[in-house]
């Protein structure tokens, strides 16, 4: 999945909210073992540089929701008005 | 000024915790403290993430013990991680906790003199020595780093008015587990007396009261969330303690019982609003804000906000930077 392309459907005034509600979902997660490590390490990084409510940060944020909680990811994005994207995610999930 | 000490329990994904971490440093935190339970994730290894995502915060373990950990060990743990974090690094020590150390079959023998063989110990060997040490718990002979190290100070965790004073004896500071004015009064008044039974000065103490927190904008929240710990600390308080505080020594035992047959439900049930009052720090900002300002009173030096912090610890942590620490740092 292309993930910076999917944040571009994602007006700059939800950013933080986005980001917020994102990170709310992977800090409260059970399904610690499916984040790669790489994917972490990303997060982590990017939270030192306090670049998670950004493109990049969204990009990486929006990954590892649907990677660790891809039902919750989708329920976020559908609070959120965020419908179009919503789509494109669960066009692209597995079956 | 007061210093802020924030403490988490790796119990979760290291992922998460770091995230935590960046954003304590960040929210105006001056201390990290992670706890040391072996069932846990390994105190060392968190802290040598935390020190690579930080830059400024001092951090250790709070605490560990020289029971679980050989005072040898604990040493070269501290140097390795003052290696990585240079003048950053603390370390926290206590006895540990009698119910934890029987789980994994160590006895828990004379906790005062092993907490004092195992400081002396481990300041010997980051001073470079070769130390050769014979004591009633504890036997070096020459034990030496092949690598260089320096002094770290030491934080020793008391509860009890024998452990506080040696932690005025002989500590760099000392972290009181405890959340009520009362007890923490009590408690700088036993640290008193060893830092004036050494001759010591009361300014070459780091005196920190390490709480149970939880904040939270509404107050049923912050209290759900303090539930667990205080039910803990119920369990494992002394009558004496318990009656200080008019709380009903039988129910105590019920919360006891109840813990150890992994009945949560019973045990936290059985929590009261007092219990809660007298182990923990909690409510909404302007209520902590109003406790721990009354715990300044005692004299005390470093304030740490311990688990659960809150129902949302990232909220939590918001909520001290912006709401909490600034009215102390004004």
């Amino acid at each position: 999945m292309d993930y910076n392309g999917l944040v571009d459907l994602v007006d700059e005034s939800r950013w933080q909210s986005l980001s917020d509600k994102l990170v709310d979902l992977l800090l409260t997660t059970k399904n610690d073992e499916k984040m790669p490590n790489t994917l972490a390490r990303s997060i982590l990084h990017l939270w030192q540089q306090d670049r998670l409510v950004s493109k990049l940060g969204l990009a990486v944020l929006l990954e590892a929701g649907v990677r660790l909680e891809p039902e919750r990811t989708l329920s976020t994005l559908s609070e959120l008005n965020l419908g179009i994207l919503e789509s494109k995610i669960r066009e692209d999930l597995p079956q | 000024m007061i210093k802020f000490g924030i403490e988490f329990v790796p119990r979760e994904a290291y992922w998460k915790i770091m995230y935590y971490v960046i954003q304590a440093e960040r929210g105006g935190f001056s201390n990290l403290w992670i706890t040391d339970h072996f069932n846990n994730r390994n105190v060392y290894a968190t802290l040598a993430a935390a020190s690579i995502y930080t830059d400024q915060i001092t951090l250790g373990p709070g605490v560990t013990n020289p029971f679980m950990v050989n005072p040898v060990f604990t040493a070269q743990a501290a140097a390795t991680l003052d290696e990585m974090a240079p003048g950053r690094v603390v370390l926290g020590i206590g006895a540990g906790d009698k119910t934890t150390l029987e789980t994994v079959g160590v006895e828990m023998q004379k906790p005062l003199t092993a907490v004092q063989e195992s400081i002396a110990i481990i300041r010997g060997m980051l001073d470079g020595e070769s130390v050769s040490f014979s004591g009633d718990v504890f036997r070096t002979a020459g034990a030496k780093f092949l690598f260089k190290t320096r002094r770290i100070p030491v934080y020793v965790g008391a509860q009890g008015p024998k452990m506080l004073a040696l932690a005025g004896k002989i500590g760099d500071g000392v972290l009181i587990n405890a959340c009520n004015p009362q007890d923490v009064e009590f408690a700088v008044k036993s640290v008193k007396e060893g830092i004036n039974e050494a001759g010591r000065k009361l300014e070459e103490v780091d005196v920190a009261v390490y709480t149970a927190f939880s904040v939270n904008q509404d107050i049923k929240k912050a209290t759900k969330a303090a539930v667990p710990p205080v039910s803990f600390i119920v369990a494992g308080c002394p009558p004496q303690l318990l009656e200080r505080h008019g709380i009903n020594v039988g129910t105590a035992g019920e919360i006891r019982e109840a813990l150890k047959a992994n009945d949560w439900g019973r045990a936290f049930g059985e929590v009261t609003p007092e219990m809660i009052s007298a182990f923990s720090v909690c409510g909404t900002p302007a209520m902590c804000t109003e406790r721990i300002a009354e715990l300044l009173k005692s004299g005390i030096t470093q304030f740490v906000a311990g688990s659960p912090i809150g129902a949302n610890v990232r909220e939590a942590i918001q909520l001290l930077s912006r709401e909490i620490l600034p009215f102390f740092k004004k």
